[in-house]
């Protein structure tokens, strides 16, 4: 152990995976990889969002043989995060299938995926 | 039942339930299809309107809860006024903009179904009270609008739709990854506890968090410059779907933002400075715009970027009871027109301002046009003019001018290139355009246009300015369009008969030097409307549009607040402006005219801005009893007066107007409505009076006054077109009267009145002769004139006792004015101004006899044989202007009793200038010598002028043209045009600072997704400064 | 260049940003006053002992039925995106033509589809390259010239595929019916157990190129789960206590697997939906 809590290192990898993302996302030309780097830029904020849930010692909070009622508030995580981020994974599906549709499109006008073709309406 | 049939939570069955069934009814049919679709969105928009008549009955919100928990363990929405007025207005142009977008709706289930739950969506976006519900709404309305933009299949369109994803991604993934961590800071997602519990959100967490949050709702405002994604989906996507994003999806942002705004204290001045960056700069480079759609992005964009700013400045300084009317206000203007211009633009298929689809010859379309750019400049009627009023009132009440001046700056900018659009709609067709769209089309354009007209009513009464009679104008200009059928002088008539009774009622309440004007100018305008007889054709819309400007006349001299002023001050502007662009060749000094009026109006809403921020009152009789502290109030009025009244330098706007307006409506802009503008300096020199350090602002104003008469007089002896010559002409006389205002004192207030009483009537007769003269020869040229005087006897003879008054010479009215102006010029010391004076009086006998003696002297030019008399429907009114004339030369008390009666009490009781009365000023001053000393003066130069032209070589003859011909050379050679250089040049430079701005705009949606993270950095960095980048910080 | 170091420059500035908030965070040790209620009230108050699914279907429902309004939007938003053009602009024409008829290339035609997923992306990396076949229009000269190539290596889905899709697809199934059930009861519910009746839908569409979705049929399941889970919200607003509430069935014994009220009804309408919203989804890219 490294003694970091845990939820802190996820974070640092959910931080850093968004920051991967940002890069990949600003730097590549092909729209893929650009949706790609999207996904992987929403996927390290999702980690972000669950691990800010995380109870020290906590479980998931489902009720079950490993989770009585009785010690359920003490050892339950923060169920919101958990709920939200389900939210928003789909959410960030939705996206993710409308921007491949755009892209599908894109390459159907113009044979290229370059992000650099697509400028005609500007100024 | 019926409370829970028209309960808020029904919007989003509706909206959902309706989005559910759509794919089954598509398979049951198209008319099952539409009549689903139809219901759901119809039930929405009376869902809401219901429950908005239900709130403000009752006056207390109501509180939708899900789930059958109380908040904050489950999600709760609120519908209180606010909301309701949000979400029954959107729901509204919604439903008419399906009407709109019915063409590409129909059969089309997907697109049905985005639409519908679009609209729900953004309900959602209004009343929800949960922060992650909001982003859940969030992006509803997201997708629906990336569905919706799939509906244009052009490259151009798909591309730009994609820059939008990207952009609105990562804004909303801001929000989010925002909410979570202010669940993480605080424990909770419910609005109102996080506002409870604001002083919590603290620490680095906290703060970005709460950034997070702001920085998305700004973004999906489409601030400047991290916007391009959003012009560009303006642009391509369909209008109807464009008009969507444009005021439904920001509607919703901007709720947002604003049910927010407690979250936000420490950042209102960085929305402000957002908001005012993205509305100065919007609008400037809108300047470059041509693409009709992508302009409307412009100003939508610049429009939000207004709402914020006034939200959080509004908020800021404590003003909240304003922010209803100038946020309502705005809002929904916005809401209103810029959804009537986008679909206006679909229904003409016009992609470019420059295109050759004309509006000329369908004047119920150029009506619409014309009705939603004045909303959208902020003019009256319309809830953005009382919004901006209250705005401005509230901003420079607390001091805050440099936000005042930003405001107008852009609204200035935003009004030339929507108007510019305008004016290129006005321009003739070239090719005869097809028939028009069919009715049905046209349909939600009526609809909202009404709603506009609706809308601005209440805001006046909301403003407190819901009297009936400010309305009078332009209830009668709207009946008397109903009978725009009738024959054209049918329909003069019915105007003479409308503006004397109305005006007559409207003046009556006018007191004192107010009514004086009233009663003058509207015995004027009647005599001088009456000349518009003389044509015999329909002028569609010519008449109800002369009516409501001349009625207004009299409305805005009884108006005892100067919001009431500053309306009818507006709607004479815009009156004129539109019966400018009646004339045929008024197309580009329309624009010109428009800026200029514009500006002037800038200039006295600071003024009165700052005048009600002393005082504490928009009554007028505060013009009166303000302090020395008024004095910058004063000179913004004065520039604002002068502006319109053509004093030299920002005189440009004028010779094109009045030159190129329709002959008898240039009578009636020289003669009557210029005089509008004499009156408002008249009132607002009280302040001067009353500042310490009047003397030598009326000094300046004196010489504005007299400089403005030598330039009209020069500029009037260049010209060869005789109308242009009369309008400089005016020009020169209005400096005249501005000079005898600026006397402030008694005598100078006399001649004032005395000056302007002459001068309606001498340009009432000189113009509306020079309209008979160009009916009869076809040409406005003294090339084609001359020799009339045989032709046409009378018009001869009532031009010679006009120029005769106008040049001040006994026995006629005219003289004493200008005689009395130089005696108590010398009085007050004012040695140069006197001998100015005197060049000047000289300069004006000379374009005087230039105009007599090139229309009735000389040789007839060939082909003028069979020249008539003008008609008579124009030596009418001329002769009642001449016995007019005739009458106050042999009985002056008729026109002094009433001077006397009104001028003296105007000054207040320290102030009365010795009391002297009026039969004794003949006796003090007698005019006699100064005029003969004048006459002699102007002889002696006019003899040392001859004389230098006959001394060079080739001029030994006597021809008096040629005597002009020479003069206009060295007056070209001497005098460059200095005024039109400097605008073209400020034009010039504006221009190309918006053509550099909007290289920004590269067309990259990778570089737009770099602009808008940039934009966050640049928050995050104002908002927390260099320690924000710093883990210990 | 210039871009890229503005880039840089960006990336480390939100490097620096998320820095100072990992910094500041210090983990939780015990649950917050709203988070304790859900854990507590959610078993008590809902009878389901996954406290996530009470929050995702009751207390935060209305979220939900949102987020399916999403889902929703976006297989009605693929298929306006990808429906093929009616009118003949610039590059209907093939495309019009190949819809109305000449099914010619039989065997093209199906791996063509089977493959449009992944030819988007390695037809960008070879766009430049890309000859467009006779098809003649974009995606599909893309996607004919990529069929080209794996039919020259594989033409039909191997046997291994096929084989293990035989085996696997029911297990799929099975299980994703399964996590959409039991939901209320264990981790899962009704979007992961759809994600996975969905996968293997995928599956099924890959292995057999030939076979075809009826979207049609799947649209209706579609709308009537969603109308349905609507009709649920009403009849909780009129029996129980509000929109939403799914207390007014009984609820139960905690943890017995017909509890927790209308809970896992509506767990089994949102699987029903999103997996047939995921595979029309997926169906549309395919063509």
């Amino acid at each position: 152990m490294t003694g970091l809590p845990v939820s802190t290192i996820l974070l640092v990898t959910g931080f850093l995976l968004a920051l991967i993302g940002l890069w990949g996302m600003l730097t590549h030309r092909n729209i893929m990889r650009i949706i790609i780097c999207f996904t992987v830029f929403d996927t390290g904020l999702r980690l972000v969002m669950v691990a800010t849930g995380y109870i020290t010692a906590g479980t998931a909070p489902i009720i079950d043989r490993a989770l009585t009622t009785a010690e359920a508030a003490s050892r339950a995580i923060d169920p919101i995060p958990s709920a939200l981020v389900v939210t928003a994974i789909v959410i960030g599906f939705a996206v993710t299938a409308v921007m491949l549709g755009f892209a599908i499109r894109l390459y159907a006008a113009k044979k290229t995926l370059s992000i650099d073709a697509f400028t005609e309406s500007k100024w | 039942m019926v409370a829970s049939l028209f309960h808020p939570l029904n919007i989003f069955l509706l909206g959902l339930g309706g989005g559910f069934v759509i794919p089954l009814l598509y398979r049951l049919g198209k008319p099952w299809l539409h009549a689903g679709f139809w219901l759901a969105l119809a039930g929405i928009v009376a869902v809401s309107g219901v429950s908005l008549f239900e709130v403000y009955q009752s006056g207390t919100p109501i509180e939708v809860l899900t789930a059958g928990f109380a908040p904050p363990l489950s999600i709760n929405l609120r519908f209180g006024l606010q909301e309701g007025f949000f979400a029954f207005s959107v729901g509204l142009v919604s439903l008419l903009g399906a009407l709109h977008l019915w063409d590409r709706l129909k059969g089309n289930y997907g697109a049905l179904l985005l639409y519908l739950i679009l609209v729900m969506g953004i309900d959602g976006m209004v009343m929800t009270r949960d922060l992650f519900n909001l982003f859940v709404f969030l992006e509803i309305v997201s997708i629906a609008t990336y569905g919706l933009l799939a509906l244009e299949r052009t490259p151009a369109a798909i591309g730009a739709a994609f820059k939008f994803i990207m952009a609105t991604v990562i804004a909303s993934t801001f929000f989010l990854l925002g909410t979570v961590l202010l669940y993480y800071v605080t424990g909770t997602l419910n609005i109102d506890t996080l506002i409870a519990e604001r002083e919590h959100i603290t620490g680095p967490i906290g703060a970005t968090a709460l950034l997070m949050v702001l920085a998305c709702l700004i973004l999906e405002l489409k601030p400047f410059p991290a916007n391009g994604w959003g012009l560009d989906v303006y642009e391509t996507a369909p209008s109807g779907v464009a008009s969507m994003v444009s005021v439904g999806v920001s509607a919703g942002v901007f709720f947002a933002l604003w049910k927010l705004l407690p979250l936000f204290e420490g950042q209102l001045g960085l929305i402000a400075v957002s908001g005012g960056i993205t509305f100065l700069f919007s609008n400037l480079v809108g300047l470059k715009q041509t693409k009709v759609q992508r302009l409307l992005g412009y100003s939508s964009i610049s429009q939000m970027g207004l709402m914020a700013l006034a939200l959080a400045l509004l908020t800021e300084i404590g003003a909240t009871a304003s922010i209803p009317l100038v946020v309502g206000g705005l809002f929904i203007n916005h809401l209103l027109a810029k959804a009537g211009l986008f679909w206006l633009a679909g229904v003409l298929k016009q992609d470019d301002v420059d295109a050759r689809t004309s509006l000329s010859g369908r004047p119920l379309l150029l009506g619409l046009l014309a009705l939603f750019m004045v909303a959208i400049a902020g003019l009256p009627p319309f809830p953005g003019f009382w919004a901006k009023w209250e705005l401005v009132m509230q901003l420079t009440s607390l001091g805050r001018l440099p936000w005042v001046a930003l405001i107008l700056a852009g609204s200035l900018l935003e009004a030339a290139y929507m108007f510019n659009w305008f004016v290129r709609a006005l321009r003739p067709a070239e090719a005869r355009a097809g028939a028009g769209p069919d009715l049905v089309a046209l349909l939600p354009v009526y609809g909202v246009a009404l709603l506009l007209v609706g809308a601005g009513y209440v805001a006046a009464r909301v403003s407190g300015a819901g009297a009936l009679w400010l309305f009078a104008p332009l209830v009668v200009g709207v009946i008397l369009y109903a009978f725009d059928r009738l024959p054209g002088r049918l329909k003069a008539v019915l105007m003479l008969i409308a503006v004397a009774l109305v005006g007559g009622w409207l003046a009556e309440s006018a007191e004192g030097i107010a009514w004086l004007f009233a009663a003058l100018l509207l015995a004027g305008s009647v005599v001088i409307a009456a000349g518009g007889l003389y044509r015999d054709d329909r002028r569609p819309g010519y008449y109800p549009m002369l009516a409501v400007l001349l009625i207004s006349i009299p409305a805005l001299l009884r108006s005892a607040t100067s919001l009431e002023f500053f309306y009818h001050w507006e709607i004479i502007t815009l009156a004129s402006c539109f019966l400018i662009a009646k004339g045929r060749g008024a197309g580009p000094h329309v624009l010109t005219f428009l800026l200029f009026s514009l500006v002037s109006a800038f200039f006295l809403l600071a003024g009165f801005a700052g005048i009600a921020a002393l005082s504490g009152t928009t009554s007028l009789t505060a013009l009166v009893t303000s302090g020395p502290d008024a004095t910058i109030a004063f000179v913004l009025l004065a520039i604002g007066f002068l502006i319109k009244a053509g004093a030299v330098g920002v005189h440009v706007w004028l010779p094109g107007a009045y030159a190129e307006a329709d002959d008898d409506f240039t009578a009636m802009l020289s003669a009557v409505v210029s005089k509008v503008a004499m009156f408002g300096l008249l009132i607002g020199t009280y302040l001067a009076i009353r500042s310490e350090v009047s003397i030598e602002i009326a000094h300046g104003m004196a010489w504005v006054g007299m400089l403005t008469t030598i330039a009209g007089a020069l500029l009037a002896l260049r010209q060869t077109d005789f109308k242009r010559l009369l309008a400089y002409s005016s020009m020169s006389q209005l400096g005249y009267i501005v000079t005898a205002i600026a006397l402030m004192s008694h005598l100078g207030w006399v001649t004032a009145l005395y000056l302007v009483a002459n001068h309606l009537m001498v340009k009432g007769i000189l113009f509306l002769a020079v309209a008979g003269i160009i009916l009869r020869t076809g040409t406005r040229d003294f090339a084609g004139t001359g020799g009339l005087a045989r032709a046409m006897p009378v018009t001869f003879g009532l031009v010679a006792i006009a120029i005769l008054s106008m040049s001040g010479l006994p026995p006629l009215m005219g003289f004493g004015g200008k005689w009395l102006l130089l005696s108590a010029m010398t009085e007050k010391g004012w040695i140069w101004l006197a001998v100015v004076g005197l060049v000047a009086t000289f300069l004006g006998f000379l374009y005087m006899i230039r105009l007599v003696a090139g229309l009735f002297f000389g040789p007839r030019p060939a082909g003028q044989a069979d020249i008539r008399e003008v008609p008579l429907a124009l030596i009418v009114p001329q002769a009642l202007l001449v016995i007019g004339i005739l009458v106050l030369s042999l009985y002056p008390k008729l026109l002094m009793d009433p001077v006397s009666a009104a001028i003296d009490p105007q000054f207040a009781a320290t102030l009365v200038w010795e009391g002297m009365s009026l039969y004794t000023i003949y006796g003090t001053w007698n005019p006699t010598p100064w005029m003969i000393g004048a006459v002699a003066v102007a002889a002696i130069l006019g003899v040392i002028a001859w004389l230098v032209y006959r001394s060079g070589a080739g001029r030994r003859t006597g021809n008096l043209a040629r005597f002009y011909g020479y003069y206009r050379s060295v007056i070209e050679r001497m005098l460059p045009p200095v005024a039109t250089e400097f605008w073209n040049g400020v034009t010039g430079f504006t221009l190309a600072t918006a053509a550099t701005v909007r290289q920004l705009y590269t067309g990259n949606g990778q570089t737009y997704a770099l602009y808008v993270l940039i934009y966050f950095l640049a928050l995050y960095a104002a908002s927390l400064g260099p320690a924000g980048f710093w883990i210990g910080g | 260049m210039m871009r890229h170091i503005v880039v840089a420059l960006v990336v480390v500035l939100f490097g620096l940003i998320f820095a100072r908030l990992i910094g500041s965070y210090v983990e939780l040790s015990a649950l917050r006053p709203l988070a304790t209620q859900y854990v507590i009230e959610a078993p008590r108050d809902l009878g389901t002992p996954n406290i996530i699914t009470g929050i995702l279907i009751t207390y935060r429902g209305f979220d939900t039925l949102g987020e399916v309004a999403v889902l929703f939007m976006v297989a009605a938003s693929i298929g306006l995106l990808l429906k093929k053009d009616e009118t003949k602009s610039t590059n209907a024409p093939t495309l019009a033509a190949k819809a109305t008829g000449a099914r010619r290339a039989a065997a093209n035609t199906p791996a063509a589809k089977a493959a449009a997923a992944r030819a988007a992306s390695v037809a960008a990396n070879r766009a430049a390259s890309a000859t467009p076949a006779s098809a003649g229009t974009a995606l599909a000269g893309a996607a004919a010239s990529e069929a080209d190539s794996a039919e020259a290596q594989a033409g039909e889905p191997s046997e291994i595929v096929r084989t293990g899709t035989d085996v696997l697809l029911p297990l799929i199934f099975t299980f994703g019916a399964y996590v959409i059930v039991n939901g209320h009861l264990s981790a899962g519910g009704g979007f992961q157990g759809g994600a996975i009746v969905a996968s293997g839908a995928m599956l099924m569409l890959l292995a057999r190129p030939g076979s075809r979705l009826n979207v049609a049929l799947l649209s209706v399941i579609e709308s009537f789960a969603g109308v349905l889970y609507v009709s649920l919200g009403i009849v909780g607003l009129i029996f129980a206590a509000g929109f939403l509430d799914p207390r007014f069935l009984p609820r139960g014994e905690l943890g017995a697997f017909v509890s927790a009220g209308a809970i896992p009804l509506i767990s089994a309408l949102l699987g029903i939906k999103v997996g047939a919203e995921l595979s029309v989804i997926i169906d549309r890219f395919r063509s």
